[in-house]
This record gives C-alpha cells, structure tokens and sequence, in this order.
C-alpha cells in the first residue's frame, strides 16, 4: 500500500515535466474572444503539432495582464512562458523580458513587407518579429463616385478633394453621406491621431496643439458640416454603409468588412487621402516574440518559421482577417471579399508618401488617458464647435504631461522626427 | 437540530451569496478606489475623477434623468394600475408588462430604429408626405431631443416594474374602505387622495427605492441613443474601465453611485415612515 502511495506521489510530481517537454506555451493578446482562439487551435497550431510533434499551449490574455505576466515571470527568473503574440505596443517598455532575435529575423529569408518591418527595432534590439498586420480603410458605395470633383482620382485623393466629394454629394442629394464611427464605442480617436494629425502635421503628438494642429482641427470642422450626424452615436460603419445612411466611410478593417461580404459589387476600397504633410495611415502590427528565460527557444522558432509560411499567412487572413505581413500572396482571380480587402490595403502600402504611425505604447496603465485626450478634445473642437486654439491648449498641456509623467516613448512617426 | 439553528442554517446561502457577489467586489472596488497598485493609500483617484469635465455633467445628467423619469414613471404607472384593477383588465396588464423582458440595450436599439435617419419615424413622416428628406432626429446639435429620446425609451421600458409593484399593492387594499369612503360621499379624486393613496404608500415607497437605483445604473439606453453627448454616471464608469482603462477612477465612480442610490433609499425610507 506505501508502495503504490509513494509511486502515485512520484507520477503527481513528475507529471507536469513529463507533459511541458514537448509542449510550448503561447501567450497572446491577439484572436482572444473563443470562436477566434477555437478556429486558430484547431486550424493552425494542431498542423504544427502534427507535423513536428510539438504541442502548443495558446492562452489568451488582456493587454494589462500580458505586461504584467510577461515581467512578474521575468523577475522570478522562471516562467512558463515561450512565445508571445502581441501588437508593438504591447511590448513597449518590457523588452528586457524578450531575446533579441536580431539574427534569427536576418537568418528567417521571409519577404516581409516593407511597411511591416520598418519601426520593428526598440532600442537596435529586434524582440519580436511581425506576424500580422490589419489597418483601417475608406470604403465607398459606388454610386458615390459619379460625384467625385473634377480632377480628383479616387485612387489618389487629397483631403481638400474629400471635403469637396462629400459636399458635392450634399448638394446634389440633400444629404451628408460622409461617415465615421464617433460613437462612445467607435474608433474616432485612431482616425484623429492617426490619419489627420500625421496626414496635416506629419506626427501624432509633437504638433497636437501648435498652429498645424489648429489648422488641422479647422479643417475638421469643415468636413464635419458634411459629415452625417448620425456619426456621433456609431459604432462601427458597416450597417450605416449597408444601410445607404452613408457612401463614404471610414473605419477598422474587422469593422467594415461585413459590408464588403454582404455585397462585394457595390463597395469600393480607396487608399487614405494625403494632407499637406503626407499620407497619414496607422498599422497594428502583431508581432511573434521569445521570452528570455524560455526553455524551448529552438522550438518557439520552429513555430514562428511555420507561422510565416506562405500557406499560413493566407489562412489566416481567410480565418481571421488579419492581413498577411510577407509579399505576393496570391488570390485567384476575382476571389473572396477577404481577398478584396487585402488587395485594397496592399494598393495602399505601396503609395509613395505615406507616413505610417503605431498606436502609442509604453503608458501603462494610463494608456487609456492618451485616447481619452483625443476624443475631449473630438467633443468640445467639433461636436460642441469650439474654438479650437483655446481647446487644444487645454489638452495639449494634459498630453504633454502624460508623456512627462510615464516617461514613455515617443510612437513612431512621432519618435524619429525627435 | 434547534430551531434557530435551523434558521441559520436556512439564511446562509443567502448570506453567502452576498458576501460573494456584493460585499467583495464592493471591498475591492473601495480598495481600487483609495488605494493605488503598489498598495498606498491615496486620493488621487478621487482628485482625477473630480477634476475631470466629464463628471459635472455626468452627475447633472443622471440627477436630470432620475427627477424627470421617475415622477413620470410613477403617475403613468399608478393611471393604468388604476385602470387594470377597476376594470379587471388581464390583456392590458399583459401588453403593458412586455418591456419588462426586454434588456435595456434592445431597448435603445428598438428606439434607435425608430428615430434614426432611415427609422420608422422619418419614413411614417415621408409617407404622409410632411417631409421631403429625412430628419436627423438623433443629432449632436439637438442634444434637448437626445434627452428626450432617453426619457421615452426608459420610460417604455422601464415602467412596467412599478406598474407591476402598484398593481398588487392596489389588489391589497380591502374593498371595505373604497365602499366606507363612498358611503360617506367622497368623489372619485377624494377616494384616491384619501383611501388609496395613503394604503398604497408602502408599494409606492418599495417602487421608488428600486426604480432610483435602476435609474442611477441607467446606462445602456442612453448610449446607443446618445451616444457621447450625454454623460451618465454608469457610463463613465463603463468608459474608464473598458475604454481608459482605469480600474481605480472607474470604481470612485462605482462608489459614487452606490454612495447616491443610499442616499437616496435613506431619503425615501424617512419622508414615506409609516405612521403606526
């Protein structure tokens, strides 16, 4: 009876060694909610399992939690976690935490696209290597492009031409079809910080509230007497775009792509209009990272190279929507509205001017207080039409002393011009 | 087993449960509240929340709502509690009563459909041919209607509880003194002031109590109707968690909330006394 107590005991206490040595574990604030992480363990990573014999763990995390785990498992200098999947901000101000894999990504030979790679080193360190991308899009009804201004190409569209569209547009219909989703739930603040500042000013924050900034706001004032007010309560575009409520929109690509779904022939995908200082379009970039102290170094590798693969890059934009990070994936002809879109955002990359900002990072737990500041400043400037100088004045001072007090960095574009 | 022991052992689930589900997370809410994430002491959180323009018109909004639905809410609710049980109207109480499954959310989503630009309203209008183009009702500019909207939405979805609560303090009360007041010749408004009234205080004061703290967590309605333009308390709250994420000024929110809806039942506890 000792005998079979003592083996029991010896098997309880053994068993997990047993089980983590062909196991990785994969830590993730990306494909969360249940039916994505469900459709990327059964789709993605039981093929890895079965072709290398190594079985992934995926969890899906916060974006508060990831930091925290990632630096308490650090500190203790043990932890169970190998890979990490996150957007780039969430790995501002833990890099000490990941391996640099400046020499694995040159070792990789993957053709990355060129906007993916760009603002991937933190400090000349490359922690983690891009996996995924999505961005925000403008959409179009098709019936909206008759009304287009002389000499404007929907392909190549300044801003001054958008206003001037969707005031043609009003003029000719009695209605305000320009629309964006400035709801309490919408994603304004990303088309603020994003697309108009860097577009206007050439950054995110450094001219928040100089004269470019004000001049900026001027001319969102102007564009919003064209804007359907129905945008104040929106969530995301794609029912007021099915619903004709608006022809031109802009928002998350997850957001708009079941307009493109449900009826593929009457929507237009168009590049961001440019502003007098460039193209401005804001990237979430996934990127895969290797915790310092992991014990299956080798393995998390193996997995990034299978996750890179041409054929998985292409299933996960089929599953998911997430758009691909190397070049030249091919889709048949004329195929699905995934592939649409993908075609749309990959036209859209190759514009000369562009000028590719990330979403702010490092702030920790006040990074709320960064998106906070642009949509107050969205209500007083624009919904209660105030004077915008003496707004951004305000909350000028309120930024600048976000990023004095955290000490965070700079986002790009924001950091090289520094 | 003793019989009082018995009874406690009756009560402790229910002890449990709200030692579960209300005490801790309220401990933890006030622990976010005034402490900060290395366990200080603080009031910082407190100093952000008032500070901050967002909560002036938070508090003015939701006191505007509270004070303009509820009366609202208890006369129409009492007109057709009356109706029903004069009239023994079963079909009316049934008609009445189905808000009472619909969650608030679908609530302002059924108002929504109704007011916005392509809603039934514009398109009832259009077909009367009094408008050309369609209205935007549902405008940032016209924040009056906004608040207008909220009050009709909650006031549809919302007041069937009290109805329901006056309807059975109504069939509580004994026909002898309706007859006894009739006898002595009183009207129609006499009888209500004097007889029903004053027997239906104790429903009157369990509805207020519950309707004031529903209408302190209002939330869901005014934000698919009015999206950003009218704050609410609950709203902030919602916003600093999920959106700023700032679990510390979200609960001083939480707090405040609590800290007025006590308020208030205590308020309502006082003026309504039974006298014995």
């Amino acid at each position: 009876m000792k005998k079979i107590a003592g083996i029991l005991i010896k098997i309880l206490i053994l068993l997990p060694f047993g089980l983590s040595a062909t196991r990785i574990y994969f830590l993730s604030t990306q494909l969360v909610p249940v039916e994505e992480s469900e459709w990327f363990r059964r789709n993605v990573l039981s093929e890895f399992e079965s072709r290398y014999g190594v079985k992934t763990v995926f969890i899906g995390t916060g974006y508060g939690e990831f930091q925290d785990r990632i630096i308490s498992e650090f500190k203790s200098g043990r932890g169970k976690i190998d890979l990490t999947a996150g957007l780039s901000s969430d790995y501002e101000g833990i890099s000490q935490a990941f391996l640099s894999l400046n020499d694995f990504f040159s070792s990789l030979g993957v053709d990355f696209v060129p906007s993916a790679t760009k603002y991937i080193k933190m400090d000349g360190r490359i922690i983690y290597v891009p996996w995924l991308q999505t961005t925000y899009i403008f959409v179009c009804n098709k019936k909206a492009l008759r009304y287009l201004p002389d000499g404007a190409r929907i392909d190549d569209l300044s801003y001054e031409d958008l206003l001037n569209w969707s005031k043609n547009i009003e003029d000719a219909t009695g209605r305000k079809l320009f629309g964006l989703p400035a709801g309490p739930r919408g994603l304004i603040h990303r088309f603020i910080h994003g697309y108009l500042y860097p577009s206007f000013t050439g950054a995110q924050i450094i001219h928040f509230d100089d004269s470019l900034g004000v001049k900026m706001w001027l001319f969102f004032q102007k564009l919003w007497a064209h804007t359907n007010p129905g945008s104040s309560v929106w969530e995301k575009m794609d029912t007021p775009l099915l619903s004709e409520e608006v022809w031109i929109a802009w928002d998350h690509i997850s957001r708009l792509k079941n307009a493109i779904i449900e009826r593929p022939d009457q929507f237009v995908i168009f590049p961001a209009p440019r502003g007098p200082a460039g193209r401005g379009i804001l990237q979430v970039l996934v990127g895969l990272g290797i915790t310092s102290y992991s014990d299956r170094k080798a393995e998390a590798m193996k997995l990034i190279k299978f996750l890179l693969s041409r054929e998985i890059q292409k299933r996960m934009l089929e599953g998911t929507g997430f758009m691909p990070v190397i070049s030249n994936v091919k889709f048949e002809e004329g195929g699905s509205p995934t592939a649409l879109i993908y075609a749309g955002v990959s036209d859209q990359s190759r514009k000369s001017d562009l000028i590719v900002s990330f979403i702010p990072g490092g702030l920790g737990q006040r990074s709320g207080e960064f998106t906070k500041i642009y949509r107050d400043t969205f209500r007083e400037v624009i919904l209660k039409q105030k004077n915008p100088s003496r707004v951004l004045k305000i909350y000028g001072k309120r930024l600048k002393e976000l990023y004095r007090e955290t000490g965070a960095r700079l986002p790009y574009p924001d950091y090289e011009i520094r | 087993m003793r019989s009082d022991e018995k009874i406690y052992l009756l009560l402790a689930p229910l002890v449990l449960y709200i030692l579960f589900f209300f005490l801790s997370p309220f401990g933890s809410a006030f622990k976010l509240a005034f402490f900060n994430d290395s366990g200080k002491f603080t009031l910082d959180y407190i100093v952000k929340t008032i500070k901050d323009v967002r909560f002036y018109s938070a508090l003015k909004y939701t006191v505007l709502f509270v004070v303009t639905i509820i009366p609202l809410q208890l006369v129409t609710a009492f007109v057709i509690a009356l109706y029903i049980t004069r009239r023994g109207s079963s079909w009316l109480m049934f008609i009445v009563s189905i808000p009472l499954a619909i969650s608030d959310l679908a609530a302002g989503l059924i108002f929504l459909s109704v007011f916005s630009e392509s809603g039934f309203l514009n398109s009832f209008l259009y077909s009367l041919g009094l408008i050309k183009r369609p209205i935007y009702f549902l405008s940032y500019q016209n924040t009056w209607f906004l608040f207008l909207a909220v009050v009709l939405a909650e006031h549809w979805r919302a007041t069937s509880i009290v109805l329901l609560i006056l309807v059975a303090g109504l069939q509580m009360i004994e026909k002898d003194f309706h007859e006894a007041a009739r006898i002595f010749g009183a009207g129609f408004i006499k009888e209500i002031y004097f007889v029903t009234l004053p027997l239906l205080k104790p429903s009157i004061q369990s509805a207020l109590i519950i309707r004031t703290i529903f209408a302190f967590q209002m939330f869901a309605v005014v934000l698919a109707l009015a999206g950003d333009m009218i704050p609410v308390l609950s709203g902030e709250a919602f916003f600093w968690y999920s959106l700023y994420r700032n679990p510390h000024i979200a609960s001083v929110y939480a707090l405040i909330i609590i800290l007025i809806s006590v308020f208030f039942t205590f308020v309502y506890l006082r003026v309504m006394r039974q006298e014995l």
